[in-house]
């Protein structure tokens, strides 16, 4: 059975880039106790599921948590660690400088 | 006060008929936040869920502490029934005098009952919530208190600043880069690329987590003016994993370290202004390092919305009276500060015993000194009652003038509140946006005898002979 993940982005045409291996913070549906754990995981992504045969399914969300009405497909292909490297507030800083 | 904990707050609320058991299992993932939330709409008591799915017996979610001015008085000692005027004068009377905290063994704090360190470290072993359909994730810390320190001065700072859990270890805030804790992470451990030690509090006593929320000056001790609040010293331990003094009393610590050069997503979140103003963002990163709790530990939570709720109700007291603080130590006529639940933190009440725009102009140059959470303030003569919103509303229906009582400044980027709703994208992401005076006040040069209107209320308007006549036949006239 095909697992659940969960993705929030700013621009769906920028980050969910088809086609290609991309880095992404997913999180993780599964229920129970561990549901939305975040994942940083390299993936492919397919808005049409169909076209990533044995792909699990990603839901999507706006940056601000609405949802996007089709879910798209994802393929892990690996884990990529815990946290990303950056500082605090990194983005924040940098646009309010 | 009647408590000493979180627990002992309860009882006194089953007592006054303020809090109701949910004994029906309730689960973590959005039921629990919907029920507060709905509860909060309602003007409803404070919820105790006492089974929570996934997770063993005893293990609870406590819900809208503060969220009633009822519930406020009830946690200072108060009446239940203390008006709201009352409940900020008894609050303002006891902040000014601080009571030192007491600081206890180990063996004598409760939330040492359970230790986990290490690799037993696991953030999921509690029933953090998911709190709002569409959130970034489970907020492990919205009605709580973090504790960092300012590691030069010694400082020790409370705060209340969300946190989500990111993983099993692994927790992503997002404190605002001029709050407190933004400010000693930026200047003290950054430059160094130091990890900053941090304590995430849950379920000390409420009057705690109050002053966590509060505005307080740099350098002031949140811990002492909480014990004059409560009138006793808050008993306070040492941390296992750093030299942190935390609530020993509370139901759960995480201790922990903000990561100097580590970053994860945090949010989006439904937060206090009553909308989920921002998105994700790249926030800050906590590695946990130990989890203490209390046996049958209470998480507490607070499904922030439109108001009323906690942070609407019982969050504005302590800010206000904040405010009042800082306008005095800038020489302003200042009489009374009020903020009222609806307002959420974004309009400000001030009466002062002179106005005009010079006034004004300086009640903006001293509240927006640092940042600028506020960005609308009516400014009052001292014969309106600041708590009583309908004479704030008639005195700004008549005595605002539209053209010259009407003053708007920028905010620079950096200091205004990111998650105010009708900021555009762009300044809420550069923390930019704006404030507006809106000066109800007679203009100081108006000459009283001839320009000033006279006020047409039984108060004013009458002659003392005639108010003292109509007083004394009241009951004559069968009113």
């Amino acid at each position: 059975m095909a697992k659940e993940y969960l993705v929030f982005v700013e621009d769906i045409k920028k980050e969910l880039l088809e086609g290609r291996e991309i880095l992404l913070t997913i999180k993780d549906l599964t229920p129970g106790k561990r549901k939305y754990e975040n994942r940083i995981v390299k993936a492919i992504v397919s808005s049409l599921p169909d076209k990533l045969p044995g792909g699990d399914i990603l839901r999507v969300r706006s940056w601000t948590g609405v949802l996007y009405p089709k879910p798209w497909a994802i393929k892990i292909v690996e884990e990529a660690g815990e946290v990303v490297p950056g500082i605090p507030h990194g983005e924040t800083l940098l646009k309010s400088q | 006060m009647g408590y000493k904990d979180l627990r002992e707050f309860i009882q006194i609320l089953e007592k006054t008929g303020d809090v109701v058991h949910v004994k029906k299992e309730v689960d973590w993932d959005e039921e629990a936040g919907a029920i507060n939330r709905r509860v909060y709409e309602m003007g409803g008591p404070a919820l105790l869920f006492e089974r929570i799915k996934d997770y063993p017996k005893g293990y609870r979610i406590f819900a809208g502490s503060l969220g009633t001015y009822r519930r406020v008085a009830i946690a200072m000692g108060l009446p239940p029934d203390t008006t709201v005027k009352e409940i900020f004068a008894e609050y303002e009377r006891r902040s000014e005098k601080p009571i030192k905290p007491a600081i206890i063994n180990k063996d004598k704090a409760p939330c040492k009952e359970n230790i986990l360190l290490g690799e037993e470290v696991d953030l999921h072993i509690l029933p953090a919530p998911m709190v709002h359909t569409g959130d970034g994730g489970r907020y492990i810390g919205t009605w709580d208190l973090v504790v960092c320190k300012d590691p030069d001065t010694g400082w020790t700072n409370w705060g209340m600043y969300r946190f989500m859990v990111y993983n099993r270890r692994y927790l992503t805030g997002f404190p605002r880069l001029n709050s407190h804790m933004g400010m000693i992470l930026h200047q003290k451990y950054m430059p160094k690329k130091e990890p900053m030690p941090m304590a995430l509090v849950i379920g000390a006593d409420p009057i705690s987590h109050l002053i966590a929320s509060a505005s307080l000056r740099k350098e002031v001790s949140e811990a002492e003016v909480a014990g004059g609040l409560l009138q006793e010293p808050i008993e306070l331990v040492r941390c296992e994993t750093n030299d942190l003094l935390v609530p020993a009393r509370a139901e759960i610590v995480i201790e922990g370290e903000v990561l100097p050069d580590k970053t994860g997503q945090e949010g989006p979140f439904g937060e206090f202004p009553g909308y989920r103003t921002e998105g994700i963002r790249m926030g800050v990163t906590c590695r946990v390092k130990a989890i203490t709790f209390r046996n049958s530990p209470i998480l507490t939570l607070i499904s922030l919305g439109v108001p009323p709720d906690d942070n609407s109700v019982a969050t504005p007291i302590a800010s206000a009276l904040a405010v009042k603080k800082v306008l005095q130590r800038h020489d302003i006529p200042v009489v009374d500060v009020y903020s009222p639940p609806h307002a959420v933190l974004h309009t400000l009440i001030v009466s002062v015993s002179r106005g005009g725009r010079e006034v004004a102009n300086q009640i903006l140059d001293a509240i927006t000194l640092r940042r600028s959470d506020w960005n609308k303030v009516f400014i009052v003569d001292d014969d309106i009652d600041i708590f009583d919103l309908g004479q704030v509303l008639h005195a700004f229906s008549v005595k605002c003038h539209p053209l010259n009582g009407v003053i708007i400044r920028k905010i620079e980027p950096g200091k205004a509140h990111a998650l105010t709703p009708c900021y555009t994208s762009e300044e809420r992401r550069t923390m930019s946006g704006g404030i507006v005076a809106l000066d109800c006040t007679w203009p100081p040069e108006w000459p009283k005898e001839t320009h000033v209107p006279t006020k047409n209320s039984f108060h004013d308007i009458y002659s003392q002979e005639i108010k003292e006549k109509v007083l004394k036949n009241w009951k004559d006239y069968g009113l």
